[in-house]
């Protein structure tokens, strides 16, 4: 290949790596297996690759075999939610490219499939989660009372939040709503004396909001060195779970209830 | 036969509570039905050993959160997925989200209290709660991921030889 062949081969398979990456992260995945997936498509198409992964771009390199020419982009995360179905289903790619050898322009046809696959039906989600939370409170010791109070908070929250992502509300906004909401539903039990666990009711009618994975990835991340993503996750999970408490102290506020 | 029953109520729940937030991740229902019962044996086992053998909320979450991640990686490429993406949901009903908040409420009564003896109680709540979140919290990362680094073979091959086709 003469210079001009492989820099347009670097270019492309650098625009699909960063793009891959960045999808990857968006998606909610670990660092470690970001640098994997993207160690085992490098190998296959016949570069080396250096990978910065900052919280809010990707930053890659690509060299090809002698180490005299490269390409780098920089790319944003795409998504924004944690998304397990895109994860495995990039994940998968990663070992298609390997075992059908897969060219970057068929591989990027791919990706741009997995980008647009369909969330889960809205309304099941709706429904599951508020299941989940009512099993929570059931699981904290809450009487059959209190966890048809949590579904119902839940219900009213969490499609109060399904409404505003929709509407590309900021996020801390959504969780301030949400868990506003879900507490002034939640502190029922209190007000009409439905339930003998009124304060079981009240205090899990919230945690449907607590961002859960982005805890579990900081720790990770933190053990695989990945010092700047940990502690950015560890932040926004952080900024998150206060939101929630404002809300929920909002809610209390409203309806008059010791915070503890 | 109180404590069987128990047992099963907490399996039960904690099994939909595990479905429930998994559906919050997208994650495929092909892989809910091993968060289930990842979530089922690790929260009967944390219930366990809190009620039966009074073991410290630390320990019994990360002893959990070990047995999960041990049990993950022979079921990843039985599901066709990496492990962590149905293991992390299967965390979830473990999360200590109650302390979490109440961390933060403390830190709201601190700057509402009036008098030293106020300020300082609302103190102590705000680190107690807050410290016990973070050590939960890092207790069973360092128990759901340790499995992952062991058998890194097992856990970063468990999509391979999936096609579309």
């Amino acid at each position: 290949m003469d210079d001009g062949e492989i820099h347009d081969y670097l270019k492309s398979t650098c625009l699909f790596l960063s793009k891959y990456a960045s999808a990857l992260l968006g998606c909610g995945a670990t660092c470690i297996r970001i640098e994997k997936n993207i160690g085992r498509i490098a190998d296959t198409f016949g570069v080396h690759v250096d990978m910065t992964l900052l919280p809010a771009h990707v930053i890659v390199v690509v060299w090809d075999c002698d180490h005299t020419h490269s390409y780098n982009c920089s790319a944003k995360p795409i998504g924004g939610m944690t998304d397990f179905c895109r994860n495995i289903e990039l994940s998968k790619l990663s070992w298609r490219i390997v075992e059908k050898n897969l060219s970057c322009d068929e591989a990027a046809i791919e990706l741009d499939r997995i980008l647009s696959l369909p969330q889960l039906n809205k309304w099941i989600v709706l429904l599951l989660t508020s299941a989940a939370n009512a099993s929570f409170c059931r699981l904290f010791g809450g009487d059959f009372k209190a966890v048809g109070i949590v579904f119902c908070a839940t219900l009213l929250g969490f499609f109060l939040k399904q409404i505003m992502i929709e509407d590309k509300i900021d996020l801390r906004i959504t969780t301030i709503a949400s868990a506003f909401l879900a507490s002034v539903v939640g502190a029922s039990g209190y007000l009409f004396g439905i339930s003998n666990t009124p304060e079981l009711a009240l205090g899990t009618s919230v945690l449907f909001l607590i961002p859960g994975i982005p805890y579990i990835n900081a720790g990770s991340d933190l053990f695989t060195n990945h010092y700047l993503c940990a502690v950015s996750r560890f932040i926004q999970a952080v900024i998150l779970t206060i939101c929630l408490t404002l809300g929920l102290c909002g809610g209390m506020f409203l309806m008059q209830m010791k915070f503890f | 036969m109180e404590l069987l029953i128990e047992i099963i109520q907490d399996i039960f729940f904690s099994a939909i509570a595990a479905i429930g937030f998994a559906s919050i991740s997208n994650t495929p229902f092909s892989a809910m039905k091993y968060c289930a019962f990842l979530a089922a044996i690790g929260h009967s086992l944390r219930f366990v050993m809190m009620e039966s053998m009074e073991v410290h909320i630390i320990v019994a979450a990360a002893i959990a959160a070990f047995v999960i991640g041990v049990v993950a990686i022979p079921l990843a490429p039985k599901a066709k997925c990496p492990p962590e993406t149905f293991s992390y949901p299967a965390l979830l009903p473990m999360i200590p989200g109650m302390y979490a908040y109440r961390a933060v409420q403390g830190l709201v009564m601190c700057l509402s209290s009036s008098g030293e003896e106020a300020f300082m109680h609302y103190f102590y709540l705000m680190n107690y709660n807050g410290l016990t979140c973070i050590i939960v919290v890092a207790g069973m990362v360092i128990g759901v991921t340790m499995p992952i680094f062991v058998f890194k073979r097992i856990a970063f091959s468990a999509t391979q030889n999936v096609t579309n086709d």
